[in-house]
């Protein structure tokens, strides 16, 4: 018994040591900013200056008054329940086309994943390029007339973000979900079969609720993910035209640093934090009680 | 115990690699600067000739840049000059793009420890002198320079800012378009209009744009202000933070603005989604008439066609008394607290003393010296036009308006709004009243 406490005893500290590194790391990176951020949120400081003027909760009230911050969380929720829904569910139709055995499926694999290896600000410039020059280039040479100036319109900036956002990230869900189709027993689709259900049936009843942890994973990562963009929009569209296509962060990022005023950003990162862990926190809670135990 | 040693290592490992990722980049201690010069005690002899100071032990010294697009690539011809007049002088060059990146960057250098030397705007020396973090630029270099360069980089007397080039803003004109169609230069409202009516009944675009890139709307709408606004009243700037003037009610301010209409109406459809380069070409090739712009065009136009024929003229205003457009643009600024105001001293002494490297980077910039006896070389088909407006005494410094209101968090961010009422996501009077509610981030101090 005295030899099992002492084994259990080593053990944490073993844990303690492999967490130690993670955690200072994390501690300096993130925690320690965070807080920072919050104190820094109840001041008008300017980020130049020795003073930091405390203001109380003016920066947060000021925030319900900001159409400027209003129209970033707008486009911002725009953009992340369109990517949400179309990512998960063309990731879920590639990889089970993917799964059902066609042929060269290492290629399309291959094809679809290449462009979430590339860096975001790379991606958004690409397809700058595409809808300004290479696409109206291809409808002269077609002698075609579609609008692909996406970019260009504040009607249709969304859709461009969503085609570009989607194009670079679609392969990245889509081998998470084909990881977790590939660990589905096929016997439950035998005892489908034979109690007589058809393709969708088995789809609904066995592959549905057996994905629900990938589900999980793809739609908590793509959700907090596109609540977060920024860089897409650095190299695209500079969150124009207008404030069409501003995120809280980039509506953040150009109040606290090129405006100067880092009190009042500060409080706008504090409240994309704070919606960031609901949202997660909600989604986690409501899917794991979907979650079917393998 | 094995499992023990290996976490402990694997610990020890991971915590020394962020240590040293954090810590490798940025080293310019300047005992491990390189020494190019054979002989040193030469190379220091010939600073101390030459007006800079005594550099006999190598040195580098960081420089932050704020770069337009015309300017990136000068600092090869300064790092190949300076290693010719003084060799123990290394620069460890970071170049941004000045209106993205050049205050994210001064801030957070504010916190850390500023460079040796920064290169903005001659607006940037109104927003961080007063911080007490610049050092003053000494006589013997600001007396190479135009008396005009010093005025908006002197505060209380002291100047902060060594400007080295200018740049000109207006309208430019396709030369051989205006006179195949005998256009002569508007100096009012309604001459332009007759322009405007002339080229769409002849089918052709008056106004390349490029409103894709929201710094050039906020650009020009300063070109308006300049002429409607401040031309008129100097302080009004001034007067908007005391409460005496807005946005809401100034008719001026809401004509500069909706000249912006005017260009827009009159440009083709795709101006939001056509990039500088595109617009540029789209001038040279004919296929427009006039582009609101300033120097920074020129490289373009002469990049694509150098025989291309352009002139410039003031942006009219209401009275028909229209300024050019007169930017001062690389300044130099130094640290206050750097530990090596020797080697500064060099550095700036070769900006300002090396005439053939000044005429170098003006010929490649495409802009206009504000040294004294040193003339670009490179054709300028506007010069002509700008040299009459000087003569005229019809050339306003931009700068009065910006440091007025500055760019960083109010013009920049009035100019999105200006894009959101041009696409008909805003009413005008929304983008007025948002330009009036920003009033707290009109100034840098």
């Amino acid at each position: 018994m005295k030899r099992n406490n002492t084994m259990e005893k080593n053990m944490e500290k073993q844990y303690l040591l492999l967490v130690l590194p993670g955690l200072i790391i994390f501690t300096i990176g993130l925690i320690i900013p965070l807080l920072l951020a919050f104190r820094y949120s109840f001041t008008s400081w300017d980020g130049m200056s020795a003073e930091k003027p405390f203001v109380g909760f003016k920066n947060y009230l000021d925030l319900l008054q900001d159409p400027d911050f209003r129209s970033a969380w707008w486009f911002t929720l725009k953009f992340t329940i369109g990517n949400t829904i179309i990512q998960n569910v063309l990731a879920l139709l590639f990889a089970v086309a993917l799964d059902s055995g066609i042929k060269a499926q290492k290629v399309y694999r291959t094809a679809f994943f290449v462009p979430c290896l590339i860096s975001a600000l790379i991606v958004g410039f690409v397809w700058l390029k595409m809808f300004s020059n290479v696409l109206p280039a291809v409808n002269e040479l077609l002698g075609t007339s579609f609008n692909f100036l996406l970019f260009g319109d504040g009607k249709t900036v969304l859709s461009g973000l969503l085609i570009a956002n989607n194009w670079q990230w679609v392969g990245y869900w889509m081998l998470i979900y084909l990881a977790g189709l590939q660990s589905i027993p096929g016997d439950l689709y035998e005892a489908a079969k034979v109690d007589g259900a058809g393709a969708w049936t088995r789809f609904k009843n066995v592959t549905i609720p057996m994905l629900a942890p990938a589900i999980t994973i793809c739609v908590v990562g793509i959700t907090t993910g596109s609540l977060k963009v920024y860089d897409l929009l650095v190299s695209s569209t500079k969150g124009g035209p207008g404030r069409a296509s501003t995120s809280v962060i980039y509506q953040t990022y150009a109040t606290a640093i090129n405006g100067r005023q880092y009190g009042y950003g500060s409080a706008m990162s504090v409240s994309l934090v704070i919606v960031l862990l609901l949202v997660a926190l909600i989604q986690v809670k409501g899917l794991k009680s979907k979650e079917v135990q393998q | 115990m094995k499992k023990k040693l290996i976490s402990l290592m694997l610990g020890t490992a991971m915590v020394a690699g962020a240590l040293t990722g954090c810590g490798g980049g940025g080293d310019s201690a300047p005992s491990e600067a390189p020494a190019p010069a054979e002989n040193e005690e030469a190379a220091a002899g010939a600073a101390e000739n030459a007006g800079g100071g005594d550099v006999s032990e190598p040195v580098t010294l960081t420089v932050l840049a704020g770069q337009s697009t015309t300017d990136a690539g000068i600092e090869d011809m300064i790092d190949e000059a300076l290693a010719e007049q003084y060799p123990n002088i290394t620069l460890e060059w970071e170049c941004v793009d000045w209106g993205n990146d050049f205050q994210p960057k001064m801030q957070q250098y504010m916190q850390s420890g500023l460079p040796d030397i920064m290169i903005g705007k001659a607006q940037d020396v109104a927003t961080y002198a007063p911080q007490g973090i610049l050092g003053e630029i000494d006589a013997t270099y600001l007396d190479r320079g135009l008396d005009a360069a010093r005025e908006n980089v002197t505060i209380d007397g002291k100047t902060y800012g060594l400007v080295y080039n200018a740049l000109y803003q207006g309208v430019y004109y396709n030369k051989t378009m205006f006179a195949e169609n005998g256009w002569e230069i508007p100096k009012t409202q309604e001459d332009l209009q007759a322009i405007i009516d002339d080229c769409k009944a002849k089918g052709i675009t008056p106004f390349a744009s490029h409103m894709v890139d929201t710094w050039s709307i906020g650009n020009v709408t300063m070109q308006f202000m300049m002429n409607d606004v401040f031309n008129n009243d100097p302080e009004w700037g001034d007067k908007f933070r005391a409460g005496e003037v807005s946005f809401s009610e100034d008719k001026a301010v809401q004509t500069a603005y909706q000249y912006n209409k005017l260009i827009f109406d009159n440009t083709y459809p795709e101006t939001f989604s056509t990039e500088q380069t595109d617009c540029d070409a789209k001038m040279v090739l004919g296929e427009a008439a006039m582009k609101v712009s300033g120097s920074w065009s020129i490289q373009n136009f002469l990049d694509i066609d150098e025989s291309f024929d352009f002139g410039i003229f003031p942006f009219p205003n209401q009275t028909g008394d229209s300024k050019l457009i007169f930017e001062p643009n690389i300044t130099v600024m130094t640290s206050a607290n750097s530990e090596h105001q020797d080697a500064i001293n060099c550095v700036l002494d070769v900006l300002t003393g090396n005439k053939d490297l000044a005429v170098e980077i003006y010929d490649y910039t495409k802009t206009a010296s504000m040294l004294k006896d040193v003339t670009p070389t490179f054709a300028n088909p506007s010069q002509e036009d700008i040299d009459k407006y000087a003569a005229d005494g019809m050339i306003v410094d931009v700068t009065l308006g910006n440091n007025q209101l500055v760019w960083g968090g109010f013009q920049e961010e009035n100019a999105k709004d200006i894009a959101a009422w041009l696409q008909g996501d805003a009413e005008f009077e929304d983008a007025l009243k948002a330009s009036d509610g920003r009033v707290g981030a009109s100034s840098a101090n």
